[in-house]
Parts: structure tokens; C-alpha cells; sequence
């Protein structure tokens, strides 16, 4: 191993390696506590707790090793069409849990016949990065829609909480410097959310990301527009 | 939880006892109650031949042995799960290599670990209500029905279920170019197009013009849809297959290049490559990827002695003897009695021995190879039949050599690319042109044979075209041409004259040798439909 691996390039594969080796240990870890949460019947809320936190941890593993293909250049998307609704249920069934354990109100309002033009898999990851937040930061309900506007598709995702902090609004999502990355409450979900609705594009037109707090249900509201 | 997998047949093959414990869990708590499991590739093979799944959920790591897309990959080869079976290939890994490997041998779903019921119930319920609703098509399809298939297809269409419109209409073109019907393909993606920039219907335009042979139009296709969308391996394909009809033959090694830099592990472009540098010349190049393609050999039904044959000829061409008696013993090991296999390394141990100065062992091993070229006979791969002849020039055997190279130019007198294959090889040992004027006059009867047939069957005089046929078909069995007039001649008969039993299975055994001697699926699709046509107006006379 040369002593200096940053010059030679390397540290990016070897974080990219390391974080498929964490991935592996994070689904054993996550098949034992299911195993354990399934054995008892009175759910522990430490296990609950503990079985959110690895799937979060996850998350965050899955985006990191997008934002590497991307920036090493060895990622672009897949696109095809898609029924919007499943979309939505793929994000909604990776929070299923979350969900539950906080007995939120999750309502979904999507005709079955809109179609969305997009990398399925990414999308949906991404919107349930934003899930995942506004299931926590809620009171009790969160509202997902989707609606046709002159060319694009958007998908909402409203909840009943305190909204965004007011930095965070004035923030440029796709700026990564603008980002508060120190606090703690870094905005990764968001920062990838934008990244990945930027590369879908229809001519010159790309997809993009709103947040603000004008949420139907009093709280935050997030937007992501599809070309 | 209203799902539930009550009644369905399911496989679960992983290595890991703790994820096969937490899958069965799963599985469970969805209701099933019919759940095999395997732990390792070949114990999943064994389930999937034994019985009938409804679902299969296949990890990508398997430990040593097959991993999970070959397990997909050997399982579809051998047909050993139906249209009905939901395959689902499950990986941790999310690199590039990974993804797109497991992509091309084209599970139902590819789901990423960790997932939970509800994701996976999910998805299940999806993909059974689509192959519940498509469930007439895709029968048609297995059979080899193509006229059912498309009549299902366009019923389907015009019911109008707006969320499986574009995956029947994807479907339907498909269908119409398997049929020859590339006007309907084209008409269908183009009105695709219309609507979204959506880069299957972008390639099937480009795979029309390609086989329309508007080859230069297909390439700027496949050259803007390869830049445009690097990850779709299909692309790959298509344009070094336009390359290949242009012989540009280092385009097509660039080409292949790219797609295994991002795709590795497909055993069969990777032998694509290894013969095409091989034919370039590019000699280390093909050395390594046949190396690569021995070593992914190990575990996939796409596995060949011609793999291990390919190696050892290399290190003989530069000289690395010892190298390709060690890889013909290999490949003795890896295929014991195994008469293609032992045809193949006798025929290569002549060539080294000889080059190594013992005329005794080389004398040997080539009267072993003739020996045994004799008594597989027909069944011999064509191109070690051009390997036989090619040692048995280079030991004095002209006889021998002139009766094996006749018979191959009789039979592959209609595939230019394989002539080739048949010059280049007598270049290589200094006999320049050696074959041409038998090829030029073989040609020549061929087409003779052809244009008095066309007379006669213009004439109506259906039988004795046939009978010309038949005769020149014994002088060159499997011709592709004449198999394919024969049966043109035969179906025109049958509109025009009285419908017989014999005629029609007569029929039915030359689609089946067409099919065989690998005529272009579309160019049968056209006969297909039309004999179709002619058996539904025949029973409705009846």
C-alpha cells in the first residue's frame, strides 16, 4: 500500500469499497434484529429504534455510493416510464416501518394512471431519504402527491410540522458548499434528491427540487419536478 | 397485512444461513407457506429442474461455485423455469459491475439488500399482475407461436389499460420484427417516440435500419445511443454487430472493450472479444480475455472446451508450447470423454509437438484427431472442422483436408462471414486462394439451382421446383437459401392446390431445420405468419 494513497487516487475506491463492506454488515445486522424483533412478541422500542437507526444508516451508505459513481464518472441513469404510483410505493414501503412506529397518518394522493419518466430506482430512494425525514419531524400526518404541471411532473411530499429552519430555505440545494454539513443536520437526502432530479432531462430542460413551508398541512413542503 | 403468498411455490437461494433465516421469516410472515431453500448455486439448478416455482428469490453471492446470475443465466438456457416465474435477483453490492451483470441476464427484479416484506410484497404483487394480465401472450411466445402471440398482443391493446400500454406496445413491436413486419416495429416507435425520448424504442428504430441493411443509418443510432446511454449493454451488442457487417473488425474489439470495462462478467461477449482480437492480430489482448473467459467458464452453462482450445492455440501461435500442452491438460481434466473436446486437443497437440520437433507425437495426435473427426462426423463445430483440415495440410494429409473443407463449403456456401473464416485460415499457412475456385463454382451452382427453381415455381410448376430442391439439398444439406425457398414453395402449394397431411408436415420438419440452421428469426417470422393465415382460412373451410 503506497503511503500516500490520496495521491495516487485510490482513496475514492477504497471508501467506495468500504462502504459495500459496511453495507454487507449492515443487512446481517438488520436480518438478526428483524429475527429478534420477530421472536418477541411485545415490541421493544429499543429494537424498533435500533432497527430504524441501521436502515438509516443504509440510506446514507446507498447515497454516498451514488454521489461516488457520479463524481468518478461511472454513473448515469436508467430511464424508462413508469406508473407514478409505484414510485410512491416503493419509497412509502421503505419508511413502512417508520411509519408505523410512529403511527403517522401516511396518505397518498395519486391517480393510478400518471406516468413518470425516470430512473426508477434512484427516484424512489430518493424521495425516501425525504420521506424519512418528514416522518420524523412530523405530528401526525404526512401527504404525498403527485400532479401534472406544462412540462413536468411533480411530486409533493407535505407534513404537519415545525418546517424547514430558515437557513435551510435560503440554502441552495445543489450548491454542496452552501450546505450545512458541519451542524450535524446535513441535508445529504436533499442534497442527493437534487443531484439526482437534476440528470433527468428532457432537451434542455432538467428536473429540479423546491422545498418552503407552505405545506396544506402546516409544515414542510417538498417539491421535486421531472422533466 | 392483507398480502399474502398463500399457495406459491417458492425457491430461496443464499449461501448466508442468517439472510436465509430472515428471508424465510419474511417470507412467512407474507403467509407462504411452500418455501424451499438452497445454499449454493447448484443446489438451486437441482430445485429449479425438479420442480416449478412461482417465485425465485436468488442472492447475486453465492460463495464459491455459480453466483446468482449465472444460476438466472443456466436456469433460462435449459428452460428450466417457465413464463410464469417471477425471478428475483438480490445483491448487497450496488457497483456498477455488479448491477449491470446481473442486469443483463435479465431477472424479473433486481432488489437491493437490506429490503423488507412490504418492498418485497410490493413488487411481487406487481409483477403478478402483470404477468397475470400477459399471461396468453407470453404463452404464445414460449411455444413459438408468433401469429397467436401477436393477435393476443393487439387485443390487449385495444382493451387500453393505460398503465400497461407502453410495456405491450414495447411487446408488440418486438413481436412485429420477430414476423419480418418492420414497418409496423418502426410505425410503433415512432409514435413512441413522439411522446417521450425513451432509448428502447430509439434502439429498435436503429435495429430496423440495421436489418433493413441500412447499415451506415443503424450505426449513427447505435453511436449516438451508446454516448447517450452508457449503461445499456444492449447498445454494445448492436453496434459491434454493425461493425462486424462493416468488417471493421478493431472497431468491434473497442467496442466490446467499453461494454466489459463496465460489464465484466458476460462470458459470452467476453469470448466475442477474444475471438476478434484474435482475428486482429491483437494477440495479448485476446490471450487475456480468453483467460478471462476460461475463469468465468468455471461456474456458467456458457461454458466451452473451445474456451480452453482458443487459449492453448493462442500460446501455441506465440510459441509458448509448454503453456498449451499445461491448458489442453486443463481442459482435459475439466472435460473427461468428452469426444469435442479430445477432437479439439489432439488437433492443437499436432500443431504443438510439431512445432516442438517431435514428428512422432504430432503424427499421433493427428491420426487421433482424424480418428475421431470421423466418427463425430456432422455433429463436429465447423470451426474445428476448419481446425482438422488446417492440420492436416500442415502434416501432408491433403486428401483428408480437401473432403473436410468440400463438405463445409457445400454446406456454408450462403454465410460469407464463415468463407472468410475459410480464407483467412488458408492464408495463414501460405495457401493463398486455395479454395476459391470451388467456392466460386459451388456458388455459381447454387445460384443455378436457385434461379431454375424461382422459373419453375413461377411457371407453377410446383413439384418440380421442389424436386430440384430436394436434390440440391442433398448436395448441400442445411443451406439456409434453400431451405428457406422450399418452404416458400411449399406454403404456395399449399394455397394454390389442395391441402395434404404429408405436405404439411413437410411443412413443419423444415421450419424446424430452418430453425436449426439458424435462419434469420425474422425472415422465418414472415413465413410463420403466413402459414398461419393459410391454416386459419384451411379450418375454417373445414
Amino acid at each position: 500500500m503506497p503511503a500516500n494513497i490520496e495521491n495516487n487516487g485510490l482513496f475514492p475506491t477504497i471508501l467506495a469499497s468500504t462502504v459495500h463492506d459496511i453495507k454487507n454488515s449492515l443487512s446481517t445486522l438488520l436480518a438478526l434484529i428483524r429475527q429478534t424483533l420477530a421472536k418477541q412478541n411485545n415490541c421493544s422500542d429499543d429494537l424498533n429504534q435500533l432497527e430504524f437507526e441501521a436502515a438509516r444508516i443504509n440510506h446514507s451508505l446507498m447515497q454516498l455510493l451514488v454521489m461516488y459513481k457520479i463524481d468518478s464518472q461511472k454513473f448515469s441513469l436508467l430511464i424508462d416510464e413508469y406508473p407514478a404510483i409505484d414510485i410512491i410505493r416503493e419509497a412509502v414501503d421503505q419508511q413502512a416501518r417508520l411509519s408505523r412506529l410512529n403511527n403517522i397518518d401516511l396518505q397518498i394522493a395519486c391517480d393510478d394512471e400518471v406516468m413518470c419518466y425516470c430512473d426508477y430506482p434512484n427516484v424512489s430512494n430518493a424521495l425516501a431519504s425525504v420521506l424519512n425525514n418528514a416522518l420524523r419531524y412530523t405530528k401526525q400526518t404526512v401527504l404525498i402527491s403527485v400532479s401534472e404541471e406544462i412540462g413536468y411532473l411533480r411530486i409533493t411530499i407535505e407534513d404537519d410540522g415545525e418546517g424547514y429552519p430558515e437557513h435551510f430555505l435560503n440554502a441552495d440545494l445543489n450548491n454542496m458548499a452552501d450546505l450545512d454539513w458541519v451542524s450535524g443536520n446535513t441535508g445529504l437526502g436533499l442534497y442527493f434528491v437534487s443531484v439526482i432530479a437534476e440528470l433527468h432531462k428532457r432537451g434542455d430542460v432538467c428536473g429540479y427540487v423546491q422545498v418552503d413551508n407552505q405545506s396544506r398541512l402546516g409544515g414542510a413542503r417538498f417539491n421535486l419536478f421531472l422533466p | 397485512m392483507s398480502y399474502s403468498l398463500a399457495g406459491k411455490n417458492i425457491l430461496i437461494v443464499e449461501d448466508n444461513p442468517v439472510f436465509r433465516k430472515a428471508m424465510r421469516d419474511m417470507l412467512y410472515s407474507l403467509r407462504a407457506d411452500v418455501v424451499v431453500e438452497a445454499d449454493n448455486g447448484i443446489a438451486a439448478i437441482d430445485a429449479v429442474a425438479k420442480s416449478n416455482f412461482d417465485i425465485v428469490l436468488c442472492d447475486y453471492n453465492l460463495g464459491p461455485g455459480k453466483n446468482g446470475q449465472q444460476v438466472l443465466e443456466e436456469a433460462r438456457h435449459r428452460k428450466l423455469i417457465d413464463y410464469r416465474c417471477v425471478f428475483i435477483l438480490i445483491s448487497a453490492e450496488q457497483s456498477t459491475s455488479v448491477v449491470l451483470g446481473a442486469m443483463d441476464s435479465k431477472p424479473d427484479e433486481y432488489l437491493a439488500k437490506p429490503f423488507n416484506a412490504q418492498q418485497l410484497m410490493s413488487r411481487l404483487t406487481r409483477h403478478f399482475e402483470r404477468k397475470d394480465y400477459l399471461a396468453n401472450v407470453d404463452k404464445a411466445i414460449a411455444k413459438g407461436d408468433l401469429p397467436l402471440a401477436i393477435l393476443l398482443c393487439d387485443q390487449l391493446l385495444a382493451v387500453g389499460d393505460k398503465k400497461m400500454h407502453l410495456h405491450l406496445l414495447k411487446m408488440r413491436a418486438e413481436l412485429a420484427i420477430s414476423a419480418g413486419d418492420f414497418d409496423k416495429a418502426g410505425q410503433i416507435y415512432q409514435e413512441v417516440l413522439q411522446h417521450r425520448e425513451l432509448p428502447w424504442a430509439r434502439l429498435g428504430l436503429s435495429v430496423i435500419d440495421f436489418q433493413n441493411n441500412n447499415i451506415e443509418q443503424a450505426l449513427a443510432g447505435f453511436q449516438s445511443l451508446v454516448a447517450e446511454n452508457p449503461m445499456l449493454m444492449e447498445c454494445y451488442d448492436w453496434l459491434s454487430k454493425t461493425y462486424e457487417a462493416l468488417d471493421q473488425y478493431h472497431d468491434v474489439e473497442n467496442v466490446l472493450q467499453q461494454a466489459l470495462e463496465l460489464s465484466p462478467q458476460s462470458i459470452l461477449r467476453q469470448k466475442k472479444l477474444a475471438e476478434t482480437a484474435d482475428k486482429n492480430g491483437n494477440l495479448e489482448a485476446a490471450e487475456k480475455a480468453y483467460k478471462t473467459v476460461v475463469k468465468l467458464g468455471k461456474h456458467s452453462v456458457h461454458r466451452s472446451c473451445s474456451d480452453f482450445a482458443g487459449l492453448a492455440k493462442l500460446q501455441a501461435k506465440t510459441n509458448a508450447s509448454n503453456e498449451a500442452l499445461k491448458t489442453l491438460a486443463q481442459m482435459r481434466e475439466e472435460y473427461a470423454n468428452h469426444p469435442e473436446a479430445e477432437l479439439r486437443a489432439s488437433t492443437l497437440e499436432a500443431d504443438v509437438y510439431k512445432a516442438l520437433g517431435n514428428e512422432e507425437l504430432s503424427q499421433q495426435a493427428l491420426q487421433k484427431a482424424l480418428d475421431l473427426c470421423g466418427s463425430l462426423g456432422n455433429q463436429t463445430p465447423r470451426d474445428l472442422q476448419l481446425e482438422v483440415a488446417r492440420t492436416c495440410f500442415l502434416n501432408d494429409e491433403h486428401g483428408r483436408a480437401e473432403a473436410i473443407l468440400q463438405d463445409l463449403i457445400h454446406c456454408h456456401i450462403d454465410d460469407d462471414r464463415f468463407l472468410d473464416d475459410l480464407r483467412r485460415m488458408q492464408s495463414g499457412i501460405g495457401m493463398d486462394n486455395h479454395s476459391e475456385i470451388l467456392i466460386q463454382k459451388t456458388k455459381q451452382a447454387l445460384i443455378a439451382t436457385n434461379n431454375q427453381g424461382v422459373a419453375l415455381y413461377k411457371q407453377g410448376k410446383f413439384k418440380e421446383a421442389l424436386d430440384l430442391f430436394e436434390q440440391a439439398i442433398l448436395t448441400m444439406p442445411d443451406n439456409k437459401t434453400i431451405i428457406v425457398n422450399m418452404l416458400k414453395i411449399l406454403i404456395h402449394d399449399l394455397k394454390a392446390n389442395e391441402f395434404s397431411v404429408e405436405k404439411n408436415q413437410r411443412v413443419k420438419a423444415l421450419f424446424q431445420k430452418a430453425k436449426q440452421a439458424g435462419v434469420d428469426q425474422h425472415k422465418l417470422g414472415i413465413l410463420q405468419m403466413e402459414y398461419a393465415k393459410l391454416r386459419q382460412s384451411q379450418l375454417a373451410k373445414a
